[in-house]
């Protein structure tokens, strides 16, 4: 057998026996080689391809700027794909699309010049990353539902209040159109508007509710804290208020947006608040208040505090706060501020506390503003 | 006896609770007064006026119970009736181990309350009527001799006429003439009359 064909042959097997796939193209696209886990992959065999322009195996903007990419390389230079390798859309025979993990090279003196592409299919891995992501968002959503559980007290509460506004101002309206004496128009006026205004109040709270604990895709938009704040407010001064503790807000009047999904940044908040809450209500009168404030920390962050004057972590919750489980409240998960710290990692924020002076603890977390990534030296 | 002045005080700190209970209270032609914080009322409390306290159990940095607490330690008699949600029975037994009133869970019947807000008031002149018989009590107590209130304090301690002559060291007959003189500055009807106005003369705060 001459050297040179033996050669090829040693090559061919040795490319059919590669896991990846691997496709040879000529400076024009045009096909050259596809080997056996090319044939695999794509669902074309080697003599169906070869000859064929590249582009029949790409899907979307490649699919069509194929032959530009290609010109604009062998004329400038400038490599779109060409030793860094990424994810690509990709079509089998079928017209089938799969996610595939694609890194190309350039043939070494070769003349003229050809590019060998090696490719797998990153379907499965998807399907993990896309697992991974359900089942966090699924544990998200049950968190946010057992923080609503825990809060139900505090909510049945603020849901019969305005029930109790609108039964007594509808009974005294009663009254005063049965009095001898006639009626007071203000009075009547006054019970009828209020019983409206409670309604909607009572709705409110329903809608405020119910935004929290829907089942959703998580969603990355601008955000103002001020609002997230304002969002969070009902639902937290219900709580506050159930446990005989003030809320107060200190929310800065101008603040940066960031890039956030709000309900999360919500769930966060509002656990925070609920832990704020538990630890004063230990505490005497005139202590027994909880502050949230926003505002820029000193490296122009946005910050998010949640101040208490409680009795402080004890060094062994210290050491285990953000430990999975970990809890020392009865019937707590233990899962509130490792949720509430991996959403804020997932913002490039961070999650942390110091002492309150005067007692207590301080929870905190920093955004970036947003178009300001975390780490960078200047924009 | 009819007390002139009596106020109807509601203390809850959600502004709709609060108005709604004032229009229904007025609606009935009872005066009110109506305060957003437990702190508030402290600051207008008056002992002297009459009436009863309408107070929301739930509220922030006084709560109806720290309330009615500082009340109890500055022996102030206004009648409690509270208001309490539906999760707070372990609070209102213990406003009721505390003297109050009564309670009344949200909502209610308008007629609920108002029956408890009277019994609160008729609670409020009774204390009232018990405690101008106590100072009229002690005004007579005040007014006896040194020696007749000797012979008052021994003949309410069950002493007899000869027992008491012997520790004063009086005749048996000026014993007689000083407790004649007792039994009737003190209005008394008969002895057991003249115990039990001492002993409300002793006590604190009417029952």
């Amino acid at each position: 057998m001459p050297e040179g064909l033996r050669a090829r042959l040693d090559l061919q097997a040795v490319l059919d026996a590669a896991v990846e796939a691997v496709i040879l193209i000529d400076e024009n696209g045009v096909i050259e080689t596809f080997n056996r886990s090319a044939e695999r992959l794509f669902g074309w065999t080697a003599a169906e391809v070869l000859g064929k322009n590249v582009s029949l195996l790409m899907e979307g903007a490649d699919r069509t700027g194929h032959d530009g990419y290609l010109k604009r390389f062998l004329t400038t230079g400038e490599a779109k794909i060409i030793g860094i390798g990424r994810e690509v859309p990709a079509r089998r025979r079928d017209g089938s699309i799969f996610p595939a993990m694609l890194a190309v090279g350039e043939v070494q003196q070769s003349n003229p010049r050809r590019f060998v592409g090696f490719l797998h299919d990153i379907t499965l891995r998807r399907q993990a990353e896309e697992a991974a992501r359900q089942s966090e968002a699924r544990l998200n959503h049950f968190a946010r539902l057992s923080t609503m559980g825990e809060m139900a007290a505090g909510l049945a509460h603020e849901i019969n209040q305005p029930l109790t506004a609108i039964a007594t101002f509808s009974q005294a309206a009663t009254r005063m159109l049965s009095r001898p004496e006639g009626i007071e128009r203000e009075d009547l006026n006054e019970a009828l508007d209020q019983i409206t205004a409670q309604a909607l109040r009572a709705g409110e709270v329903i809608k405020r509710l119910r935004a929290f604990v829907k089942i959703r895709e998580v969603r990355h938009e601008r955000v103002d804290c001020r609002r997230v704040v304002e969002d969070s407010r009902l639902l937290l001064e219900a709580d506050a208020r159930s446990n005989s503790v003030q809320l107060r807000l200190q929310v800065a009047d101008s603040l940066p947006p960031v890039t956030a999904d709000p309900v999360q940044l919500q769930q966060v908040l509002i656990n925070l608040v609920r832990n704020a809450i538990d630890a004063t209500v230990a505490t005497p009168g005139p202590h027994r208040e909880v502050v949230l404030s926003a505002g820029l920390d000193t490296e122009g962050m946005v910050e998010v505090a949640v101040v208490d004057h409680g009795n402080g972590l004890s060094t062994e919750a210290a050491e285990r706060l953000f430990h999975p489980f970990f809890t020392t409240k009865p019937g707590g998960t233990g899962l509130g501020l490792v949720i509430s710290s991996s959403i804020i990692r997932a913002h490039h924020g961070r999650l942390a506390y110091r002492s309150t002076p005067g007692g207590g603890c301080t929870f905190f977390f920093t955004l970036p503003p947003l178009g300001v990534l975390p780490g960078a030296e200047s924009h | 006896m009819k007390e002139k002045n009596t106020t109807v005080f509601v203390v809850d700190d959600d502004a709709a609770v609060r108005t709604s209970l004032k229009l229904l209270l007025r609606s009935v032609g009872l005066p009110v007064e109506t305060c957003v914080s437990a702190q508030e009322f402290l600051d207008r409390f008056d002992a002297e006026r009459p009436g009863c306290l309408v107070l929301d159990i739930h509220m922030p940095a006084m709560s109806g119970l720290e309330l009615q607490e500082r009340l109890n330690a500055m022996h102030a008699m206004i009648p409690v009736v509270f208001i309490t949600g539906h999760g707070d029975v372990p609070m209102a037994v213990e406003a009721m181990q505390h003297g109050a009133v009564d309670f009344i869970q949200k909502p209610f019947r308008d007629q609920d309350l108002l029956d408890r807000i009277n019994q609160a008031l008729e609670k409020d002149r009774d204390n009232r009527a018990g405690l101008r018989e106590r100072d009229n009590i002690r005004a007579r107590i005040a007014d006896l001799t040194p020696r007749e209130k000797e012979v008052l304090d021994l003949v309410a301690a069950g002493k007899a006429n000869k027992v008491i002559a012997s520790n004063l060291e009086v005749s048996q007959r000026t014993v007689e003439i000083h407790r004649a003189r007792v039994m009737e500055k003190m209005r008394a009807s008969s002895l057991a009359h003249l115990v039990r106005m001492v002993i409300a003369a002793g006590e604190d705060t009417p029952n």
